[in-house]
């Protein structure tokens, strides 16, 4: 899981990401930004859910669900591979 | 530091800003520039002449369209004057006719960095698909109207939507061929034969800015997404990127011509296949200039370096994330700086400022 980021980016702790090599924008939500954080850390799809689902009230079947949506919105976007 | 003298021209900043401003505003960018910077105007009201703190000195010079002998008597009277080190042309119409003048502005101790007059022809915009071509860069479908009788077939093979160009300037989108017909007579009349049709790209706009040695290598690159446009086109909003598709292709362009001097190259990445298409090299810097400073690329005194014959380097990359904002605002000035341009073609900001005090 790690290295899935595709290009430079920067998120500001607001969850106001630039992604330096299109020059777009987007503001993520704070589970989003959550998420995002995880994902330059170099986390894997495992340690993520185990963190969603100790910061949040969500069962794991819902919040792999979940994930699996955003990152198909992240790799439409061309931030992951 | 010896302070140099620099003269530059396209002080109009409208709706369709020409350069001359940005290329100021980074010449002063850090501290305000040692020597003097020489405005040369081709109307009195040319809005960047009354930027109050821009300027050392304004001239009125004659237009391109006057001949070269004109405008080298002009700039000779001028450099009686003030001293000219440099000139820094903006403008596409100019290019030409400083090139032939480069000999005998050199003889006059006045230096510039332009290309050459064939590499400036072989980006023309009757000549890009050929060039393109021949150095396997892409580039929308474009097809070369020279005989109104090869419209239509023109038109079927470009299909709709497409851009129907003047040789020298303006686009229009067309959707039908009634539409088509109209903007090839208006552009015939206005810029003349050829005429091109080029497909409509569903995709994003970027530009390069560009400094290229005489061997064609990349001095530096500001790369930018435009954000915002006018109606006419124009960027308001764009922001620099770091993007190594982009830089390739412009290090390939500047390569494959030999291009030495400033220019934007306007590149189109198509929504579908995310493929960068060249869709047109403008001799000179762009517009929005002054952003490639603000990135931390100071390429208009990286061109007086060359011009002055310097041995310069690479520019470190440009920071990306900057954004610009264009801006209109309204200066008022007193009636001597109209005066003194309207009678007497020249105004000297220090004369008339100590005058006042």
């Amino acid at each position: 899981m790690s290295n899935i980021l595709k290009t430079e980016v920067t998120v500001t702790e607001s969850g106001f990401l630039f992604d330096h090599s299109t020059g777009l924008t987007y503001s993520l939500n704070p589970t989003g930004h959550f998420i995002f954080q995880q994902l330059q850390e170099g986390k894997t799809v495992g340690d993520i859910l185990g963190q969603i689902t100790e910061e949040f009230t969500v069962n794991e079947d819902t919040a792999r669900k979940d994930l699996e949506d955003y990152f198909r919105q992240l790799r439409e976007m061309g931030l992951i591979e | 530091m010896m302070s140099i003298n620099v003269a530059v021209t396209g002080l109009n900043a409208t709706d369709n800003p020409a350069p001359g401003l940005g290329v100021i505003r980074s010449l002063h960018h850090p501290n305000k520039w040692e020597g003097t910077i020489i405005g040369l105007a081709y109307d009195v009201y040319d809005t960047g002449v009354y930027d109050a703190g821009l300027l050392d000195d304004t001239f009125m010079i004659p237009y391109p369209n006057q001949g070269a002998e004109q405008i080298l008597e002009r700039l000779l009277y001028i450099n009686s004057q003030v001293h000219i080190d440099v000139i820094i042309p903006t403008l596409d119409s100019e290019l030409l006719l400083y090139q032939k003048l480069q000999p005998r502005l050199k003889e006059a101790g006045i230096s510039m960095y332009l290309p050459t007059e064939e590499v400036v022809k072989r980006r023309a915009k009757s000549k890009l698909v050929e060039f393109c071509k021949e150095h396997n860069i892409p580039t929308p479908k474009t097809i070369i109207v020279n005989d109104p009788a090869n419209l239509t077939r023109a038109i079927e093979e470009v299909g709709y939507p497409l851009y129907v160009k003047g040789i020298f300037y303006e686009a229009f989108k067309c959707q039908t061929s009634d539409e088509v017909l109209s903007m090839f007579e208006k552009l015939r009349n206005k810029w003349g034969l050829p005429i091109l049709l080029q497909e409509s790209l569903n995709g994003e706009e970027f530009d390069v800015c560009t400094v290229g040695d005489h061997q064609g290598e990349l001095l530096g690159a500001v790369p930018i997404r435009k954000l915002r446009l006018t109606d006419k086109g124009k960027a308001w909003v764009a922001v620099t990127i770091k993007n190594q598709q982009l830089y390739d292709l412009s290090c390939h362009i500047l390569k494959a011509l030999k291009w030495s001097g400033p220019c934007e190259l306007e590149i189109v990445q198509d929504f579908n296949t995310k493929e960068f298409l060249l869709l047109e090299i403008n001799p000179r810097f762009p517009s929005w200039i002054y952003l490639s400073t603000g990135a931390n690329q100071n390429l208009p005194k990286l061109v007086v370096d060359l011009a002055l014959g310097k041995k310069v380097k690479p520019l470190p990359q440009a920071k990306s994330g900057v954004t610009f904002v264009r801006h209109a605002t309204d200066l008022v000035c007193p009636m001597e700086y109209i005066e003194k341009l309207t009678v007497h073609g020249e105004l000297h900001y220090q004369h008339l400022n100590s005058n006042q005090g």
